[in-house]
């Protein structure tokens, strides 16, 4: 069976086919760390899958239900929470761009890449996990990195958050947490147990006192990056 | 008018939402926000209170006149009953 070490779990899984195996080939771990759980998705969670996502393929889908055990582990176990955005790391700290599908963070973060060239790496270009880790923030890469596949099994301290929408003109501002929560609570995985749901906010509050969050509105070009890069890293 | 099962109100990061857990995530998958005073009369609404009894809890709690209450009410119902939040 094998294992795999994704935002510092470890764990067992038996697959039925060969997708997630070859998805999570960078995150195979061979250490001595005891497995945390062991996923052996079913024919019947595959198929659950199906009905929420009919058009995907079954191995995908395999993989989705690898993807939900370790972020029902994460959330219960590990203070940890998936995120849908672009985490970019930069001189060790890292930065998370969100907005709903087809905004342009992934745009943007190559935009980074651009203008920072090896300076910036990407982390995840899609579902990183965030997790609390002796009081301080960190994100994760994991092996569900986005259509560009972008991202590396690393971790990296939390420093800002920032939403971004289409704009002509580039403008971006602090934003309160009040206004960063509904975007989160919009891309992430809400669990649909109560408890479990206020331990994401617990989380999620802390998160937003330990990180600046920021609004940002931008167009495609090399200004825009140096307008969020140079505001963000100053804090 | 009784707000459905499975629907809780928490406050986060000094917003109020709404969201559904356990099975009503089936039939409901959003997320409402309300501001305090619509949070304030889910807290009455929830622990049964009738239209006219949103209106005089209004009226006891906040300094407004009673057609503004009596509008403000009608919004909130509204938007629970738009969302499929009460039957």
């Amino acid at each position: 069976m094998p294992r795999y070490k994704i935002a510092d779990i470890v764990f067992s899984v038996e697959l039925n086919y060969n997708y997630t195996k070859i998805l999570c080939k960078e995150y195979e771990y061979f250490g001595q760390e005891q497995d945390a759980f062991t996923c052996k998705p079913t024919m019947q969670d595959i198929l659950a899958e199906k009905q929420k996502m009919p058009d995907y393929p079954e191995p995908f889908l395999e993989g989705l239900v690898v993807f939900r055990k370790l972020c029902d582990y994460a959330l219960e176990n590990a203070d940890g929470i998936i995120f849908h955005c672009s985490a970019i790391m930069v001189d060790n700290e890292a930065y998370l761009f969100t907005a709903p599908s087809g905004t342009g963070k992934s745009t943007h973060a190559r935009l980074w890449r651009e203008l920072l060239g090896d300076k910036a790496v990407m982390i995840n270009d899609d579902k990183p996990i965030i997790r609390k880790v002796d009081g301080e923030f960190y994100v994760y890469g994991t092996p569900w990195q986005g259509k560009h596949e972008l991202g590396t099994n690393q971790r990296a301290k939390i420093k800002a958050i920032c939403k971004i929408h289409q704009a002509k003109e580039n403008q971006i501002k602090p934003i309160g947490s009040g206004e960063m929560i509904l975007t989160i609570l919009n891309q992430t995985v809400r669990p649909t147990d109560e408890k479990k749901f206020d331990k994401l906010l617990v989380l999620l509050d802390g998160l937003l006192k330990s990180v600046k969050t920021y609004s940002l509105g931008c167009n495609i070009s090399k200004e825009a990056a140096e307008l969020s890069f140079n505001t963000m890293k100053r804090g | 008018m009784k707000i459905k099962e499975g629907f809780i109100l928490r406050e986060v990061a000094g917003n109020f939402i709404v969201v559904a857990v356990g099975e009503a995530v089936k039939t409901y998958n959003g997320l409402i926000t309300l501001n305090e005073t619509s949070a304030f009369l889910w807290n009455k609404l929830i622990k049964g209170a009738t239209e006219d009894e949103l209106v005089d809890a209004l009226l006891s709690e906040y300094e407004v006149e009673k057609d503004v209450a009596i509008k403000g009410v009608k919004s909130f119902i509204n938007r629970l009953v738009e969302a499929k939040v009460v039957i």
